[in-house]
């Protein structure tokens, strides 16, 4: 993603250049890339949420804490992928892969996720 | 089958009718030389034959004497007498001594300090009882019998073994009693297998009589290392007792009134009392442990007994029942106060060893009872009970059983433990968080204008 067409002044505040960066992101990012950040957002929160009661209150049962923590890890990696090949402008990367595709598999692969980790916690 | 078991059981019970006191048999062979003897012995003689032996006498020059028959035990007990030869004959070998307690017959050793054969030396060597050469007497200056004529003080007063709460006190007797003896003492090895019944005290000793001024300066074997009547009880529960005195069992001695220096009062001697104990002990009458039943199960369910499989952390009860052999019949079996009866649930070491409390009781046997959490490790682990006492039949009871993992249903379940909720959650919470995130995925398809206009470029 690409806030590079930005032209900066080399003289520009880090303030500035900030919120250039804010500014070309919100103008230029397609709406269901936006959305994927969003996501992506929610599951950091989560998965750190889950890794400090861990630290806080101990790891048992640590089967538990495993299906819970890399069920949020698998779907953000997941998620990063569908990022990736939805993007417009990775359109040469992965020229076989139609969006409908990349979201198609996209659910394909969180359901085995959602299935394993819900059979690990047991 | 039925009658089969019927004619056995007739035959036991005719068995049983005339059997002795002893668990296991009552044949027993006296080798006395001489018959004259027997009048000599005749109380200690009398007592045996009381308890329901068979005594058979024998002289150790008897060329028919032999203590097998057609390859079996022709005798289930012997008992030795001292010969006035230097020997007891081709039948009583210490080879054949051995083969005899090999097929669990019990032998009564008495030797005099005239006539330790070399048979018995060498017997008792093999159990690691050093025996004196002949004409080697046991004294003590301050507990010997004052009324007895020898000046030598050969007389020698010993106290009945203090009561201990560790350990049976077979010969422990009453308070105050004494057993006069008038041999010579021995010596013992390491072996844990032999258990002294009468030792020294600090001021007896064994010396040599034909050397006149050797007496105290060099003697043979002196204080508590010097024991009088000692026992082992082998491997197979075979029992052999040495003593180092036959005049301890004769009438005389039964009789005889004794006194101890610095005491006014006569006592009359425990001697009797003691060769019953001793003899009784030796041919299987005292001290016969048997393990009547051994019963585990799942704790607080008696549902299925001795199961054959059980899973790591299951509650084990452990039940082992023993029983003693008194006189005729079976009865229940106390551990010592101060001892205890130790249950060890191994995999090539304990995992755990865990003493074993008296439950209930039957007419027959005591009941010994734990309860523990199987450990969590599985593999083939056994129960085992090794109780190794002085005079108490060896039981080394082990019974094996597996230990199973965890069957995949036999898990708590996540949401049991409240410590799971957290990451429960966060599965929920990331699959809702999808399923959202796919619906606003659905509803949120780009213009079609858009892409055909970027394609353009």
């Amino acid at each position: 993603m690409a806030p590079s067409k930005t032209v900066a002044p080399a003289n520009a505040s880090a303030a500035n250049v900030l919120s250039s960066v804010v500014n070309s992101y919100i103008d230029k990012t397609p709406q269901r890339t936006k959305l994927i950040d969003a996501f992506l957002g929610f599951l950091v929160l989560t998965g750190v949420l889950q890794f400090v009661y861990c630290v806080v209150a101990g790891n048992y049962p640590f089967n538990a804490f495993l299906a819970g923590f890399s069920a949020t890890v698998g779907q953000f990696v997941l998620t990063v992928s569908l990022r990736m090949q939805s993007n417009t402008e990775n359109k040469g990367a992965f020229e076989a892969v139609s969006p409908e595709r990349a979201f198609a598999d996209y659910i394909f692969g969180s359901l085995i996720l959602h299935f394993f980790c819900i059979n690990f916690i047991n | 089958m039925a009658l089969h078991s019927l004619i056995f059981s007739l035959l036991w019970i005719c068995v049983s009718v005339a059997s002795a006191a002893s668990l296991t048999g009552s044949r027993l062979l006296v080798v006395l030389e001489d018959s004259d003897l027997k009048a000599t012995y005749s109380q200690f003689l009398g007592d045996l034959e009381a308890r329901g032996y068979d005594l058979s006498i024998q002289s150790p020059k008897d060329e028919k004497l032999s203590l097998f028959e057609h390859g079996e035990r022709a005798y289930d007990h012997v008992i030795l007498f001292p010969p006035k030869s230097k020997g007891y004959g081709p039948s009583l070998t210490p080879q054949k001594l051995v083969d005899f307690t090999n097929k669990e017959g019990n032998v009564l050793v008495l030797t005099s300090p005239s006539g330790i054969t070399e048979q018995a030396r060498e017997l008792a060597r093999e159990l690691e009882i050093d025996l004196p050469p002949r004409d080697f007497l046991a004294v003590d200056h301050f507990n010997y019998n004052t009324l007895s004529e020898s000046e030598k003080h050969d007389v020698i007063l010993i106290p009945r073994p203090a009561k201990a709460d560790n350990s049976q006190n077979y010969f422990s007797g009453k308070e105050g009693e004494m057993i006069a003896f008038r041999g010579a003492g021995h010596m013992l090895g390491n072996r844990p297998l032999i258990f002294p019944v009468l030792s020294g005290s600090r001021t007896a000793y064994t010396y040599d009589t034909k050397e006149d001024f050797s007496y105290a300066e060099d003697p043979w074997v002196a204080g508590s290392q010097m024991h009088y009547v000692t026992a082992l009880q082998a491997r197979n529960n075979a029992r052999i007792t040495v003593s180092g005195s036959t005049d301890m069992f004769s009438d005389e001695f039964f009789a005889m009134e004794v006194q101890a220096p610095g005491s006014e009062k006569k006592i009359k001697t425990a001697n009797r009392e003691f060769a019953k104990e001793i003899s009784g002990w030796t041919f299987q009458e005292i001290g016969v442990v048997k393990v009547a039943e051994v019963r585990h199960y799942l704790a607080n369910t008696t549902e299925q007994v001795n199961p054959i499989v059980y899973r790591v952390k299951n509650d084990i009860t452990y039940e082992i029942s023993l029983s003693t052999w008194s006189n005729d019949r079976w009865v229940p079996f106390s551990i010592p106060s101060g001892d205890a009866l130790q249950l060890e649930f191994t995999m090539l070491d304990p995992y755990y060893r865990l003493s074993l409390a008296p439950s209930t009781t039957t007419a027959e046997s005591q009941v010994y009872t734990a309860t523990f959490r199987a450990p969590d490790q599985h593999g083939i682990f056994s129960f085992r009970v090794n109780y190794k006492r002085p005079f108490v039949t060896y039981v080394d009871e082990k019974w094996t059983v597996p230990l199973r993992h965890f069957a995949h249903d036999e898990y708590t379940r996540s949401w049991d433990i409240s410590g799971a909720w957290v990451w429960i959650a966060g599965i929920a919470v990331t699959v809702a968080g999808w399923m959202v995130f796919c619906g606003l995925w659905l509803y949120s398809a780009p213009p079609k204008k858009v892409e055909v206009s970027k394609k353009k470029n």
